[in-house]
């Protein structure tokens, strides 16, 4: 199959994957039927993981590996999530992606896996306070497309 | 939608925070109504936030909302 990725691209992403600190592992979900992005996703993150040392991917199947999926919360696919990933352990830190990463969305993708892998929000003292104090379940979702 | 991400990992027990492709997922961005983007949904509509905010601007909205709850 032709590259998503061209050797360009890859350079960049290697540069900037030079500067991460702690293991990053994306986990994708998949499904069979009526996905029309699944293989593409997964065909971009396949391209985008050899390229540190520090991050690995593992791909499941929405419905064979439903019990994971539920795990997680995930119920629709294509589906990323981008995880702490000590040794075989890993921290799911609310952090996921659902469709195709293309375009700004892509940038945004290298960013998230950056954070997380450098394990540090960056917030305010105010806002980590506030956000470490919660007492009620908080879900953003951010709608997007891709530019 | 990387602030979001920030937000998510200072509390990743109660807070999730998902990026969404809004024409892929098109029947969850009719039902929440998107018509631009970014476009931040919070706690399934309790609250939105439409455009690309500073961190202040979104945490003000949160505890807006949750103050609401209570």
């Amino acid at each position: 199959m032709e590259k998503l990725l061209n050797d360009d691209i890859l350079a960049q992403i290697r540069d900037v994957f030079q500067k991460m600190q702690h293991p990053v592992e994306l986990v994708l979900f998949v499904k069979q039927e009526r996905c029309e992005y699944c293989a593409e996703t997964r065909q971009l993150l396949e391209e985008l993981s050899p390229l540190s040392d520090l991050l690995s991917l593992k791909v499941y199947d929405l419905q064979a590996d439903a019990d994971l999926a539920g795990k997680f919360g995930v119920s629709d696919a294509p589906a990323i999530l981008v995880m702490a990933r000590e040794g075989e352990t890993l921290t799911d830190l609310g952090v996921r992606y659902m469709g195709i990463p293309s375009g700004h969305e892509f940038s945004t993708l290298i960013q998230a896996i950056m954070l997380v892998s450098a394990r540090d929000s960056g917030l305010s003292p105010e806002t980590r306070a506030y956000l470490k104090g919660l007492s009620s379940p908080l879900a953003l979702q951010v709608f997007v497309t891709p530019t | 939608m990387l602030l979001a991400y920030q937000f998510a990992m200072e509390n990743p027990a109660l807070i999730r925070a998902e990026g969404i492709e809004a024409m892929e997922f098109s029947e969850l961005s009719a039902r929440h109504q998107i018509s631009g983007v970014p476009d931040t949904v919070i706690n399934d509509g309790a609250a939105r936030v439409v455009g690309a905010v500073p961190e202040s601007y979104l945490l003000n909205e949160v505890q807006q909302m949750l103050q609401g709850v209570k």
